[in-house]
């Protein structure tokens, strides 16, 4: 039996992350990299041990490998505790049989004896989808203040995007009046971040009553919190001011990573007091040759760059050859941009090549049609020939030949 | 035989005085290069990568910096339950205290040497920069039957005090050696690494003791006449760093593509202490050629020939040459800096002008503020 911890996270890392397509075919979406030298698991992990939470559960099902290695004994984010510390739960055997996680209630349901172990009163409900730097102690101590069986963490959301979220309509003190999901005409610009406080013993309740019912597709937002609301509970939203992005398509996750670049977002990843943390690869500072024209750009450890960089984010050990060009790109580690290559409004995943003179992707007011346009995606490993041409839009998952 | 039967015996302070000016606050070892290293990584990583489990750190003074640095050893593998990294300060008994000379230092540590059981010892200094494959060396040492293998160089050798030549014969084993007098042509100089079977050493040192010599170069001189001597000659990159133009030239050596694939080879990488800084921003007036940047700068000047460290900011308009720009410098709006080294922590005001000269290069401590 561990020691009596009074907060324990669990984060949910299961996830397919489906609409990132090849970006997540082989990994799943918490650990698809983001800024240059980080995954996106990497902000809920950070968060938590800036927060004092130093025992987290990470759930994980879909192609779990990249993510378990990239975890290991979680070091890189002081999560290798003698008590506690970071733990990977995924689905197992059980004298009653053999479940994958059906939902993200059932995927906690299934961990109950892990949470128990800790005796812990509040339980963090965390996802690996945001990029966000957020204290959740703060949240906690606003569950406690309110006595609340269940604090769920809040945005204010432009209104014109307000339909796209999960919404709720909240009272004057704090109270979670109605929850509305995805709703043509919203009545509250109020968005879930996929944040929930809950205390144990409530919440240990409403996951085995949850259990029990053959009809509930066994997850937190369709079924259990609604439950939870129906019989009156204590809910309340903790209002959060900062940045938060999902990153849960190509073109928010393009976004996302572009927002770096601009100086009124308020996403400090260079803050002491709130540093995010990440397994680096061991590879000497970046090298910026005589040919480079490098702007507007972050580019990190191990980079090679003679080319013509713009607005673009490159992370480890990227390549971008003298008269290549990168413009309004995200290029991921080991990739190789050689010489006259011209890859602009693209994500270009690890260690892909694009070939001499390729050209990938395109600016968005050269389109006829605007409906035509999109960020381009090369899957990982994958070598665009010489002179070859890759559309926007277009998701390019296996090798392309050469073209005269 | 493999590298685990090595005990790596690295000193920290070696040669602290011929660069006077960075060692001031810490030790050889902890002097910083290439953007995001420290001198002891070099060694350090070469005897991991080497299969090294078992590393002892001499210090003599100064050491702070460098225990702030190495930690457990957990960045180089070296944070173990068996075996693992330890750091070997003096300590004060009836006749030690401070060292006097390597084999002084040497004999202070006898005990944690001859208690490591194993059948060899790899030395090193701190200012031997290069990623020497000592595998390699280990298995020349064994093939030659040698008692002791010296690692050398032939090109223009350092000037420093005890730089050392040797007389190769065509088996590789050294049958002279002798102190450098002229430093303007090439020999094969002495790259104080060397590997030596541990109750070999043990013996050498009781003696030594005996005798009152501190200087390890007495030890190892005489060994040449009586004993299987070897020579391994270190051909990929390799520099002594003998002073402060030494250590800005080897700064400024890896601009070279060459260099920098012999120094940080992919298969034998150089571990640090991870800072988790985020990646570097260049901005948009950044006009940045032929420099090394480590990760969590801020870039938005002219930045040409340089090795600049992680953290440091070179504003809008600032025009920096020729200089190596430690940790968390700020280079101000308009400022002007050639052929400087400044220290971590240094601040460049708005529009001021410095500048040294490639065969001087001014030297800024730490925390200055110009």
């Amino acid at each position: 039996m561990a020691r009596k911890h009074e907060c324990i996270a669990m984060l949910l890392a299961g996830g397919q992350g489906s609409r990132l397509g090849i970006l997540t075919k082989n990994i799943a979406k918490p650990a698809v990299p983001y800024g240059g030298k980080y995954r996106i698991i990497d902000f809920p992990l950070s968060n938590c041990v800036n927060s004092g939470i130093d025992t987290v559960g990470v759930l994980t099902q879909y192609q779990p490998l990249v993510l378990n290695d990239y975890i290991g004994n979680g070091q890189p984010w002081d999560l290798d505790r003698a008590d506690g510390g970071v733990h990977i739960l995924s689905p197992y055997q059980q004298i009653s049989g053999t479940e994958w996680y059906k939902g993200t209630a059932n995927a906690i349901y299934q961990n109950i004896n892990f949470i128990e172990r800790y005796d812990p009163e509040y339980v963090l409900i965390l996802s690996g989808d945001h990029i966000y730097k957020m204290d959740y102690s703060e949240m906690i101590d606003y569950h406690k203040e309110k006595n609340a069986d269940c604090t769920i963490a809040m945005l204010e959301v432009p209104w014109e995007e307000a339909s796209r979220f999960g919404l709720m309509i909240v009272n004057d003190d704090g109270s979670i009046a109605e929850f509305e999901e995805k709703p043509k005409n919203p009545r509250s610009n109020k968005a879930s971040m996929g944040v929930y406080v809950f205390s144990w013993k409530k919440l240990r309740q409403y996951l085995i009553d949850d259990e029990a019912d053959a009809d509930s597709s066994n997850d937190f937002g369709h079924n259990l919190i609604p439950a939870m609301h129906q019989n009156g509970e204590r809910m309340f939203a903790y209002q959060f001011d900062g940045y938060w992005k999902d990153v849960g398509t190509i073109d928010s996750l393009w976004d996302a990573n572009l927002d770096l670049l601009n100086p009124k977002v308020d996403l400090n990843l260079d803050d002491d007091g709130w540093k995010i943390y990440s397994r680096n690869p061991a590879a000497p500072p970046h090298f910026v040759g005589s040919n480079a024209e490098l702007i507007n750009s972050m580019v990190t450890e191990g980079c090679k760059i003679d080319g013509h960089v713009d607005f673009s984010v490159l992370f480890a050990n990227v390549t971008v050859e003298e008269g290549a060009e990168v413009k309004y790109s995200i290029v991921m580690p080991g990739t190789v941009i050689k010489k006259g290559a011209t890859v602009q409004y693209s994500i270009v995943a690890e260690n892909a090549v694009i070939d001499e003179g390729a050209t990938v992707g395109k600016s968005p007011e050269t389109m006829e049609n605007i409906a035509d346009w999109g960020v381009s995606v090369i899957g990982n490993g994958v070598h665009i020939g010489k002179n070859a041409v890759i559309e926007p839009k277009a998701m390019i998952d296996s090798d392309v030949g050469g073209a005269e | 035989m493999s590298a685990n039967d090595v005990l790596g015996i690295i000193f920290s302070n070696a040669y602290d005085e011929v660069i006077p000016e960075l060692t001031a606050l810490r030790t050889m070892g902890s002097v910083p290069y290439a953007g995001r290293y420290r001198l002891i990584d070099f060694p350090l990583s070469s005897m991991v990568n080497a299969g090294i489990t078992k590393v002892g750190v001499i210090t003599n003074n100064n050491y702070r910096s460098l225990m702030d640095h190495i930690g457990n050893g957990k960045p180089w593998d070296l944070s173990r339950k068996r075996e693992g990294l330890t750091l070997l300060p003096p300590f004060s008994g009836p006749d030690s205290g401070m060292f006097k000379g390597k084999a002084d230092a040497l004999y202070g540590s006898i005990s944690y040497i001859s208690d490591s059981g194993k059948d060899y010892v790899l030395l090193t200094d701190c200012n031997v920069l290069g990623n020497i494959d000592y595998d390699d060396m280990l298995r020349y040492h064994i093939e030659k039957k040698s008692d002791m293998t010296l690692a050398y160089a032939e090109a223009i050798p350092p000037e420093i005090k005890n730089s050392v030549e040797y007389t190769v014969d065509d088996d590789g084993r050294i049958t002279e050696s002798r102190f450098v007098d002229t430093y303007t042509s090439s020999a094969k100089f002495s790259l104080k690494v060397m590997i030596i079977g541990r109750t070999l050493l043990e013996r050498l040192l009781h003696e030594a003791n005996a005798k009152r010599i501190s200087d390890f170069e007495d030890i190892v001189s005489p060994c040449i006449s009586q004993m299987r001597v070897y020579g391994y000659r270190q051909e990929s990159y390799v520099k002594v760093i003998s002073s402060i133009r030494s250590y800005y030239d080897a700064n400024l050596d890896l601009l070279d593509e060459k260099i920098r694939k012999d120094l940080f080879p992919a298969d034998l990488p150089i571990y640090t202490k991870i800072s988790d800084r985020s990646p570097t921003v260049y901005g948009i007036n950044s006009a940045v050629g032929n420099s090394l940047v480590a990760d969590g700068c801020k870039i938005d000047g002219e930045v040409e020939n340089c090795i600049i460290f992680r953290g440091v900011t070179v504003a809008k308009g600032a025009k920096v040459k020729n200089s190596i720009i430690m940790q968390d410098t700020v280079i101000g709006e308009g400022a002007a800096v050639d052929c400087v080294i400044a220290d971590k922590d240094v601040r460049i005001s708005t529009r001021k002008t410095l500048s040294g000269a490639s065969n001087y290069p001014v030297y800024i401590g730490k925390g200055i503020v110009i």
